[in-house]
This record gives structure tokens, sequence and C-alpha cells, in this order.
């Protein structure tokens, strides 16, 4: 359960006690569509590959608020390096479901041109987002480098770098934040504390008393706050976000939440998490409680949920369809974007590959079976 | 048009699944994304939604039925074209069968679903035996690879007293089947994965057995003042732990016979870690979840740990992680009855031993006036090695040094 330490706004009934979050009432629900689209992406994702129509999918139930808030926190000139259940903080900053499922599908459409696993999305606009690593902890020192190079530079973006309580066991975390602390790099490391590192609880993960005091030991602040409490991690990110552009150096933000899905879908999460705990969890779901503060303000009413996950529903699907329909990236994409020239060896090779298709023709789409 | 829905790889390289029970009927209208299915892989039991809304036109497995990945599963009739790419119609299939396309070379072959009334897969020595036996194949389930029945299949089914069979045969063979009836009960689950364990160890390991008695008279009062000391603590005390710390400390002696098979490698695997598989009854069946680095813990820990065991085996909640790693396994009949088995090694094991019940006996104690006759307890306990890989004098050894240990248990403490 969340403790005491862990900073709240929202509490239980919806009421903020007049906490001032510096939003819109139309970024308000911005903030609340974008986690119900979240979920309702995730949802879809989880059919499509258990239907066979893409290969894999990683489930985010009950962290929406964690991604929504964090990411409202963030300037479209930042960046981001995700870990793999941050779609959300895509979806915030008006990337398309489209264009997420065509990474689904790794059509010829997808950013990556189908060379990346489903779900480890990037994209370069509206906002930074990263290509996600497999990897655990590997996008926290390339975050860092990041922040260096606009510190060199004199640019003002952040880099805000997220992983899993299971990442801060990575080398990547402990060298990341060392040199991020020694060259005060404008970079925010958010530690969403899940519960799980896939089966591994997370008091399986450190002898630490908690993760956020780990700041202590690379010279930066250590923050704590509630996961499911959308304002609440957007104030504390926010914060943080603020001081690596004043150039004040990196901060470690703990946000405790809870995975209620598996850690992906080759992962039965009914063997091992206690379904007490979930119970308890679920009565904390960061939707409901934001949707509680909504009505306070008078900017949600019964009904409301319903109509947005229709639409959600229907763009989405609609956007699966659309990219399962299209064509996979072009034989020659094998060839490109690694050399500028391409060696004689590989040009030998791709002319043999070419010729070949062109007299047999391509393979055609596979019949459901994903030979991973 | 037609979709032929096959089984997809719903973990990451997953093989094949056993359709644990259908949502659906032959003839329902569907939606899509309406969960038709609950398969049960190595990984997880998944649902698996309809690719696209439409009527199920024919269901191609049954409740039980292992599908291979790629194996059709359902058949869908949909209004319209699919936008489906994991799901091929049955055009492109026939044409790619026909190698219409010209790219056969290049995908995978998917095998055709089993036709109904097909020949069972069984080995040639199967066959013979079912023929002598009289067993129909199609009504044994196979064991072997993708299900293939094998001549031990036949035999258990034929041993089992033909549950099956009988059923099968009844009418013509004219067995009086009791007023009461019978009732069939699917052999799959988790029933299925405890049959597949036990195969295993027997086709593999050479059984043999030898079975000591031990006086337990000490024991049993030292466990009465353990108990009292555990009480205060919260812990229950029960003999298994003292057992147990026996097994590890003979083992230490007798290294022979802790560790297992690594067959592929050709090699025998001595461990230097005693980690104790402990069979354990459920409601499901037979479990033999494992309590590690034996050698290290004390009686109350040991204790501790078999009482969170217990409690996860009745709630079912045993991970599969704990199912695995033992290095000598021991199984407990003691609390129900016997007085000597022949235990089952737990594959890949060397050995295990059988704790059979306490019973108060007359028995002859040496003193320094002489012979005398006292009521003493007596335990007896079985051990099973695999004789391939230990020899008869190496678990007789190993029964006896176990004697020692728990006649006089404050040797445990040395």
């Amino acid at each position: 359960m969340v403790d005491a330490a862990a900073l709240s706004v929202i509490g239980p009934d919806g009421d903020a006690g007049g906490h001032e979050c510096g939003l819109s009432d139309d970024q308000l629900l911005h903030c609340y569509r974008a986690m119900l689209r979240t979920r309702v992406f995730d949802e879809i994702c989880m059919k499509l590959q258990r239907s066979g129509r893409v290969g894999f999918s990683v489930p985010n139930l009950g962290i929406e608020g964690m991604q929504v808030g964090a990411a409202s926190a963030l300037e479209k000139t930042d960046w981001v390096f995700p870990s793999y259940r941050d779609f959300g903080m895509a979806l915030y900053h008006g990337v398309t479901p489209l264009r997420m499922m065509h990474n689904m599908f790794g059509n010829g459409l997808d950013s990556a041109k189908g060379r990346q696993m489903s779900v480890h999305f990037s994209f370069e606009e509206p906002i930074h987002f990263f290509s996600i690593s497999s990897p655990i902890g590997t996008h926290i020192p390339q975050a860092v480098g990041a922040a260096r190079a606009f510190q060199a530079r004199g640019e003002d973006h952040v880099c805000l770098a997220s992983f899993g309580d299971g990442g801060t066991s990575s080398l990547g975390f402990h060298s990341g934040l060392n040199f991020a602390g020694v060259w005060k790099a404008p970079v925010v490391f958010l530690c969403q504390n899940n519960g799980w590192a896939i089966s591994c609880p997370s008091s399986g993960q450190t002898a630490s008393e908690s993760f956020a005091i780990k700041a202590a030991a690379y010279g930066m602040p250590g923050v704590k706050v509630d996961g499911n409490d959308l304002l609440a991690v957007r104030e504390v990110v926010g914060e943080a976000v603020g001081r690596a552009r004043a150039g004040e150096g990196p901060t470690l933000v703990e946000a405790v939440t809870f995975r209620m899905g598996g850690h992906s879908s080759s992962d039965d999460p009914t063997r091992y998490v206690p379904a007490e705990e979930l119970e308890a969890w679920g009565e904390r779901d960061p939707i409901d409680r934001f949707e509680k503060y909504l009505a306070q303000r008078g900017l949600w009413s019964e009904g409301d949920e319903e109509h947005v996950r229709e639409d959600a529903l229907a763009e989405i699907d609609a956007a699966a369809k659309e990219a399962g329909a299209q064509a996979p990236p072009g034989l020659e994409t094998i060839f490109s974007d690694v050399y500028e020239t391409l060696p004689d060896h590989l040009r030998a090779q791709g002319e043999a590959v070419f010729d070949l298709s062109r007299r047999k023709g391509e393979a055609a789409a596979g019949g459901g079976e994903f030979p991973l | 048009m037609a979709i032929e829905f096959k089984l997809p790889d719903v973990g990451e390289g997953v093989a094949e699944g056993e359709v644990v029970q259908w949502l659906v009927g032959a003839g329902d209208a569907v939606e899509e994304h309406q969960s038709v299915v609950e398969v049960m892989t190595d990984k997880a039991t998944v649902e698996i939604p309809s690719p696209a809304t439409g009527v199920i036109t024919a269901l191609h497995a049954e409740a039980g039925d292992v599908v291979e990945v790629g194996g059709v599963l359902f058949t869908l009739e949909t209004a319209d074209a699919p936008a489906v790419a994991g799901a091929a119609s049955s055009t492109e299939t026939a044409a790619q069968a026909a190698g219409g396309t010209g790219s056969g070379a290049v995908l995978t072959p998917t095998p055709p679903p089993k036709p109904v009334g097909a020949k069972a897969l069984a080995t040639p020595s199967a066959r013979r035996v079912a023929r002598e036996l009289d067993i129909e194949l199609s009504e044994v389930a196979g064991t072997g690879r993708n299900g293939v029945i094998r001549r031990c299949d036949v035999e258990a089914a034929h041993g089992a007293g033909g549950a099956s069979t009988v059923g099968a045969h009844a009418s013509t063979m004219d067995v009086p089947t009791g007023a009461g009836g019978e009732t069939r009960v699917p052999f799959r689950g988790v029933r299925r994965k405890i049959s597949e364990a036990m195969v295993r160890s027997r086709d593999s390991a050479v059984h043999f057995t030898v079975v000591e008695e031990v006086d337990v008279t000490e024991l049993v009062a030292l466990r009465e003042r353990a108990k009292a000391v555990g009480a205060e603590q919260g812990v229950k005390v029960t003999y298994m732990p003292f057992i147990m710390k026996a097994v590890a400390k003979a083992l230490e002696r007798f290294p022979q016979l802790n560790g297992r098979l690594d067959e592929q490698a050709g090699e025998i695997v001595r461990c230097h870690y005693v980690n104790l598989g402990i069979a354990t009854d459920t409601d499901t069946g037979l479990l033999v979840p494992v309590i590690e680095g034996v050698e290290r813990k004390g009686v109350l820990a040991l204790a501790g740990e078999l009482a969170q065991l217990a409690q996860s085996a009745r709630t079912g909640r045993i991970s599969p992680e704990r199912l695995k790693g033992s290095t000598f396994s021991i199984t407990n009949a003691g609390n129900i009855g016997g007085i000597h088995a022949t235990p089952i090694i737990n594959h890949p094991d060397i050995a295990i031993l059988g704790v059979h019940r306490i019973m108060k006996r007359p028995g002859v104690v040496e003193g320094p006036e002489g012979d005398r006759i006292e009521v003493r307890q007596y335990m007896n306990f079985s051990t099973s090695v695999d004789h391939r890989l230990a020899d008869g004098a190496d678990g007789v050894r190993f029964l006896v040094a176990l004697k020692e240990l728990l006649e006089c248990p404050g040797l445990l403490a040395l």
C-alpha cells in the first residue's frame, strides 16, 4: 500500500483541498481522456495479441495516472526515454493511435520500419519519444547522455528517464544516476515502483527503505509520490523538471503504484500476485480517482466515461484495422539506414535478393504463427 | 467468408496449448474481441478472442485436446473480408497448399487439423499391445511428443482397469457396470501433468526400494519439547523438519544420492547443497514444492517454511518456480497410513525417501542389567534409489545413517 511518505494531492473522495495544478478545465479533460484512451489502447492490443494479429503486448492497467501526470509536466521540446509501459505519455502528447498501431503490426508505415518489437514505440514528434529498449535500464545512461549534450549546447531541454523498480537493480541505473549527479545534467529519473519486476516483488529488489532514498548516494533529491494520483505526480515531476531546466540538476522520483495486469502478454500474474493486493489496489484506480476530482469541479458526470470509451474504441479499432491491412516494410529496408554508402558485399547481397523477389514474388504474410 | 482461426503463439515461444473450455458453441454469433475459448499453455491460461464479428461454424478441438501453435481451433464465417493478418482464409490456404503463390518454400507449412475418425498417432509397439489387449487407441491419451500414444500409455489404460476401455466396449462385451453406474473424469490439466511426470520417472529410473525400521522414541520426546518452543514463536513443529535435517546430514556422507542426472550432458550432477522436494497432497493433486538450502537451516526455520508451503498448497498458490530444482525428495504418507511403500523418484532426482506413520510396539531395549521389554515408538522409512546412478549398498548405507541420526536426534546438533 502507498505509505504516508508518498505525496498525495487527490483524496479518495476526489477532494484536492484547493490544490493549484496550473491546468485549465480543457487540459484536465484532456488528461482524463488520455488516461482512458491509454487503457482502451492497452485492452485492444491484448485482444490483438491473443487472437494472433500482433506478436506481443505489454499491459499497463493501473499506471495510466502516473504516465499522464508525468507527461503533462513536460514541454513538447523535451525528451522522453520511456520504459515499455509508457505509451500513455505519447498518447497524451498527441501521437495518434494509428501511428502506434503501425508499430504494433510492424508494417511499412511503422516509424521503426518493423525492426522493433511490438509496443516498442519511437516518435520524433510531437514529442521526442526515444525508441523503447527491452533490456532493462539501458536507456537510463542514454537519457543522461542526451541531457549532458543539451547542457553542452546551451539548450534548455529536459530528459525524462522512466523505468520500473526492477530497473534500479541494473548497471545503467548506477552509471546513469552517478554521472547525472556529477554533471548536474537536466534529467528527471522516474522510478515507477509498481510492485513487481515480472514475478519478483519489489521487496526482493532492494534492502534500502525506499527507492527514492537511493538519490542521496548520487547527490540529488529523491521524492516519493503516490503514483495513482495524477496531480501529485504532475506536481512532483513538474518541480523536478523546473529544477532541471533551471540548471539545478537531476531528481529521482519514486512513483508508488501497482501493476494490475501481467508483465507482458507472455506472463500469467495470477500465479504470483496475491488476489487481496489486486483488490486493495483496485480501490485506488487512478482513473476512478480523477473522475471524482473532476466531478467535484463540475467537469464530469455519470456517462462521460462511456462516451470517451466508445469514441476511443471506435478510433483504436479502426486504427488496428487500417494498420493491419498495410503492407510490411519493403525488402529494400533490410539494407537501408545503417551505412550512408552501402558496402559492396551488402550491395551484392541486396541485388541477389531483389532479383530473386522479382522472379519469384515476395513471401505472403504468415498464417498467424509468430516464430519468436 | 470463412476464416480458419489458428492457435497463435500467445507467449514468446509457446509450442502448443490445451483447450480448457469453449466459451461459445458451433453456430453461435460472436463479436470481434469476444472471448471464444480458454487455452492453457506452459506459461499461462489465456482467453482467445474472436478476430472478427461473425458466426462460429465449427470447433476443431474438444476440451482437453492439445493443439499445436498454427493448428486450426475454429472456423468463423464473416460477412466481409477480414482485416486480419493472422487468420488466413480457406481459399488462401488451399492456394498455398497447391503452391499457387510460389512462396511455399518460405512459409512454414501448417499441419492440417486432425480430422474426426483419423488414425490415432501411436508407436508400433503401442499398436501391437493395444491389439493384444483389445484397447481402442482413440480412447487412450498419448503422453509422447505431440500426443503420440506410447506403449506405456496403452498399458496404463489397461492397468487402470481401463475405465475408458470398459465404457467403450460395454455393449459388445456385456460387462455389468453395476447399479451405481460410473463417472468419467477428464484426464487433463494437473492430473495429466502428474501422469507425465510419473511415466517419465518410471521409464528412465531403475527403481529399487529398501525399507528400514527406526526406533523414534527419543525423537518423539524431543519433538514434544520443540513443539512447545515453536508454539511460543507461533510455529507449528511437526516431525518433518527433523527428518529433513537428518536427510541433509546423511546426504553429506552419501553425496552420490544428492543431485540429478543431466542426460544431455551425459553427467551425474552431485549438489553441494540440499534442496528437498516435499511431496504435497493438494486439492488439485500431487505437487512437489522445493525447500532450498536445507543444510543451512534450523529445525524451526524449516518448520516455518513447511507451514507456509501447506498454506500455499491449500490456496492453490504454489508458484511454478517453487516446483523446480530439488536434489532429493521426501514423500510423507505417515499421517494417512500404510507401513511401507515403493516411492517413485521425483525425476530427475537420484533418490527419494518415504516416511510412514509412528506405531507404539513392545521393543527390546539393551541396558546394563541386560535386555528388557519396553513400550517403544517405531517409524518405517522407505528409500527408492535410481540403480543406474547409485548402487544398492549406497541406498542401504544412507538409510542406516539416517536411522542412527533419528534414533539419537542429539547427533543432529553435531
